[in-house]
């Protein structure tokens, strides 16, 4: 039934690996792609509390929120000097500046006077002075002070013992990130190998083309590890591939999965629940039709193509018309499957054309049982072409639907059905009698390394 | 002129999509908006401390204040951000021709 093995974390679905079928694509992968990077972590459960202990969440919010590098924002959120981004993680704010042309600096969101919030709401604004709105202390975008009303009756402030706090920040792959610990690691070390993967598919070249943030009813964890496995996709999503995709660790901070689009082994699925998809499997021009969605003008696999091979051409085409960019030369991995890497402790990259993503999960300010979930989908940008301002976010309650977005398109109901057992889990945290949740060794190893990292940073 | 009264206050050549323009009408400051959903006009001044929008930016449906970061739909006016509170007035605006008209609100 399956490719049994007596160490744990060896065993595999049976039928074709990612690398199985990448070696049989019609254009062959970028090396990371091929790299293959899987670790054993352990088998012991993890404590429900992790999930819904208010002194678990108080822990994070001091040591992990407070310490790790994460993304604000795009760089193009602020192309001229004075633009700015507010960006907020649980207690915490912070205002990511253009300070000048090739310059971005990033501060605590507070007053050096009597601390209060300079900037009030999330998301883009432009000051060319930041300003405080209750006695009007002012700040260039370098942070330094500048104006002091009634400077007579402040001997005891020096010439820059009242700049804004700076935080630090380093810019990655287009995106902005920040990291209150002044005594982090530099960013390029928390990359780890995600750099050097992504000279092959630059996400500095992409544009936003949407961004939809919803609220979820679970806590940000859990709603993460929602989306670092394709286990749930026969249950979830009606889904007859997922057994077979590949998962790989990375070092403490980022582990991906690949898994692959029009394909499937019926063999993997030889122990789930009924014939389904088994007896008979499907037909390479089944699964064709079940890629309709992406608007193929193909309808039939031809003698000796695949429905990857045809679906990837299909796409090479249609995409590279629509957005103005080759693609005549894009690897079929790159053109269709769901490739996701995943930087500690809540970010996600997807350098896909296809399935071209970016997540970020983050407690929904001190609530542990609800999350905030931004989405964008970062499109190729043609050659030469400059970023165009990224559109607003789309602001979804826990009650909206993705449909909402006619933009998702597709992607609307997957992601329906991927956040519509979040409540259900939440609740069920609670209520359990077992004390931990149990995780597959392979196909649920990156939920591990998060926590395991998760516990390096909680230390004190 | 009178409020409600349309009068002509800029060309739409001055006024390209994603700028700004202040304009003077009846010896008031509005500020025009060009957005992906048209034109629209709106007070020039901040509604919390009177700073001149103009001197801020336009970014989607927005217009940022420079003094202190507020916001404001500048389809209706409404304030969308600390430490603005109140709206801004907002003001009919026609298209007749290349002409962009303007009635006064109140």
């Amino acid at each position: 039934m399956t490719k049994e093995n007596s160490q744990p974390g060896e065993a595999r679905a049976s039928g074709a690996s990612v690398a199985d079928t990448l070696a049989t694509d019609s254009r062959g992968a970028p090396p990371p792609l091929l790299q293959q990077q899987y670790q054993f972590l352990g088998d012991s459960d993890i404590p429900c509390s992790r999930y819904t202990s208010q002194a678990f969440a108080d822990l994070e919010t001091e040591r992990l929120w407070g310490r790790c590098w994460q993304w604000a924002c795009r760089e193009e959120h602020i192309p001229d000097v004075g633009d700015n981004y507010v960006y907020n993680i649980g207690p915490y704010s912070v205002i990511v500046v253009r300070s000048a042309q090739d310059g971005i600096r990033a501060f605590v969101n507070s007053c050096t006077h009597r601390g209060t919030r300079l900037l009030g709401a999330e998301g883009v604004g432009f000051s060319p002075r930041i300003t405080c709105p209750f006695h009007g202390w002012s700040w260039s975008v370098e942070g330094r002070l500048e104006s002091l009303p009634a400077r007579w009756d402040f001997p005891h402030v020096g010439d820059d013992s009242h700049d804004l706090q700076a935080v630090k920040c380093e810019t990655w792959g287009g995106f902005v990130f920040i990291n209150l610990d002044p005594d982090a690691l530099p960013l390029a070390e928390y990359l780890d190998v995600m750099p050097q993967h992504f000279q092959h598919y630059p996400l500095e070249r992409r544009r936003v083309r949407l961004h939809v943030q919803k609220i979820l009813p679970a806590n940000w964890k859990a709603a993460q590890e929602a989306f670092m496995e394709a286990y749930h996709n026969f249950e979830t999503h009606d889904a007859p591939n997922g057994a077979n995709a590949q998962y790989d660790i990375f070092g403490s901070y980022v582990s991906r999965f690949i898994h692959n689009i029009g394909n499937y082994s019926a063999e993997s699925l030889a122990d789930y629940p009924g014939n389904k998809w088994r007896d008979p499997p499907l037909t390479e021009n089944q699964l064709l039709q079940s890629l309709s969605v992406f608007g193929l003008e193909q309808e039939e696999v031809p003698a000796g193509e695949t429905a990857r091979s045809v679906a990837a051409e299909d796409l090479r085409r249609l995409i590279g018309k629509a957005l103005g960019v080759d693609l005549s030369s894009v690897s079929d991995t790159l053109m269709l499957d769901s490739i996701e890497y995943h930087l500690f402790p809540n970010m996600f990259f997807f350098p896909g054309i296809t399935v071209p993503m970016a997540y970020r999960f983050r407690p929904n300010g001190d609530d542990i049982d609800s999350s905030i979930f931004d989405l964008m989908v970062l499109e190729p940008l043609p050659e030469g072409a400059e970023h165009p301002e990224p559109p607003e976010p789309f602001k979804l309650s826990v009650e909206q639907s993705y449909t909402e977005v006619e933009a998702l398109s597709w992607l609307a109901p997957v992601y329906d059905e991927d956040t519509g057992n979040l409540d259900l889990q939440q609740q069920g945290l609670k209520a359990s009698r077992k004390p931990g949740i149990t995780l597959g060794n392979y196909q649920e190893a990156r939920i591990r390394r998060v926590h395991l990292t998760l516990d390096e940073f909680l230390k004190e | 002129m009178s409020i409600g009264e349309f009068s002509r206050v800029a060309g739409m050549d001055e006024l390209p999509r994603g700028a700004s323009l202040c304009v003077e009408v009846g010896g008031r400051e509005i500020l025009l908006c060009h957005t992906a959903d048209g034109v629209f006009a709106v007070d020039n001044l901040c509604s919390h401390a009177q700073a001149r929008l103009c001197e801020g930016k336009l970014k989607g449906q927005k217009i940022l204040c420079p003094l202190h970061g507020a916001a404001f739909d500048v389809r209706d006016g409404r304030a969308l951000s600390r430490p603005a509170i109140r709206p801004i007035a907002s003001h009919k605006v026609k298209l007749d021709g290349e002409s962009i008209m303007v009635a006064l609100g109140d």
